[in-house]
């Protein structure tokens, strides 16, 4: 019997959708259910740390979207094929939330001139160091897919930690074919192409 | 992962591969790489270099950065991705997919906590250091003992996940390193934390480790 997923999260991608694309890319059904203001507060004393995402599967509650992310891999078969592909994997998934935790710092910055500051330091630091590591590990393993010769939750942490600077800078990929090509790839999967085309769009 | 646990001896000591840790004379990103080698009883290269040094094994990087692990050459990076690996590797990582999971979410939240206590460390404006100091003795520490306290407790009190030692317990020990340091009573009002505490720095190569180790502030 197939356990029941139901994935709770804000209305917005953050820290959520990487979740959401592992479900979607292997056609996994689940309850997609967004929370925010009286109904997240009213939810947030049953979750496990007050905080979301939180995974409910089959009534047990799992907390914190990098575990979330690696049960679901590991669920659905996008962990890779051995235990050292899945360290592969999550050496993608910290890069990817390294970048990640560097794009939150310059949403939620507040003072004017820090924040021209920090994202002048995303723009000519961060991401192009993101971007030729991303690219030259795809390189490395033959140019499709960042673990093994499959999709792995690795090929989907990398996508979602571009959605917001693509966003901001829809070129950004242009001198990264590799990169270009991979992300093509993952919007061309059925149920997750679905998805992505008809998404709402959202700040971050 | 592959067991050896029905070879011979010779063969299971021809096989056990070779470890090299790579990372800086502190604990840092580093400590909880070393704590799970020690709880497993593992032998390994615990390299450890300044800064200057530090120039010359950075190519081996795999991302330019350190810690990394050499496993027979194979280099891995990331922190939490080695100890992910060795706790894989040494029984450390829980009984199942669930419980592997679990102990995810300790590590991850023992991470939101570890980057809370390094922003008043890189913090140059003094002021700002006061405010952000101030604000983990009164936000940020009695925000994880409790959530942890909570979450030690719900699992019976002695284990974070299942019912013996695993990553969990040492990631969750390894959190509170440095902010024991300045706070010594932190965890005064969370018997099962102290109580966990106590055991992880009873186990044997552990407290060894532990009683000689040399100072550092991070």
């Amino acid at each position: 019997m197939m356990p029941c997923y139901k994935f709770y999260y804000f209305d917005a991608r953050g820290r959520g959708e990487l979740c959401r694309y592992a479900l979607h890319a292997k056609q996994r059904d689940f309850e997609d259910i967004r929370l925010g203001g009286d109904k997240w507060q009213n939810f947030k004393p049953s979750t496990p740390f007050g905080q979301m995402p939180v995974l409910d599967v089959d009534g047990k509650k799992l907390a914190q979207s990098g575990a979330i992310a690696r049960y679901l891999a590991r669920e659905l078969d996008l962990a890779g094929k051995n235990c050292w592909e899945q360290a592969a994997c999550d050496q993608y998934m910290e890069l990817a939330d390294d970048m990640f935790t560097e794009l939150v710092k310059s949403f939620f910055e507040k003072d004017e001139a820090k924040k021209a500051e920090v994202m002048k330091n995303l723009n000519d630091v961060v991401l192009p160091k993101f971007l030729a590591l991303f690219e030259s590990s795809l390189n490395r393993n033959g140019g499709c897919y960042f673990v093994g010769d499959g999709l792995t939750i690795a090929d989907l942490a990398v996508y979602s930690a571009f959605d917001t600077p693509l966003k901001r800078c829809p070129t950004l990929l242009d001198s990264f074919p590799k990169l270009k090509a991979q992300r093509a790839k993952i919007e061309g999967l059925p149920k997750l192409g679905e998805y992505i085309k008809n998404r709402k769009p959202t700040d971050i | 992962c592959t067991d050896f646990s029905n070879h011979s001896p010779l063969l299971k000591i021809a096989t056990m591969p070779s470890y090299k840790l790579y990372y800086f004379d502190v604990r840092g990103r580093g400590e909880l790489i070393r704590y799970v080698f020690l709880a497993a009883g593992k032998e390994f290269d615990d390299i450890r270099f300044t800064s200057e040094v530090w120039k010359e094994h950075k190519p081996k990087a795999p991302y330019g950065q350190a810690p990394f692990l050499e496993i027979d050459g194979k280099p891995l990076a990331q922190s939490n991705t080695i100890a992910r690996y060795l706790a894989r590797e040494f029984g450390l990582a829980g009984k199942d997919s669930w419980e592997q999971a679990k102990i995810d979410e300790l590590l991850d939240l023992s991470e939101d906590m570890f980057k809370e206590v390094g922003k008043p460390i890189f913090e140059k404006d003094e002021e700002k250091k006061k405010e952000l100091l101030k604000n983990l003795t009164d936000v940020v520490y009695p925000k994880f003992v409790q959530l942890f306290e909570k979450s030690l407790t719900a699992n019976g009190g002695k284990f974070f996940v299942g019912n013996e030692l695993t990553l969990g317990d040492l990631a969750v020990y390894c959190a509170f390193d440095t902010p024991l340091k300045s706070s010594p009573n932190l965890m005064d009002d969370c018997p099962n934390l102290k109580a966990q505490r106590s055991m992880v720095e009873g186990l044997p190569k552990l407290a060894a480790y532990l009683k000689t180790r040399k100072d550092s502030h991070i």
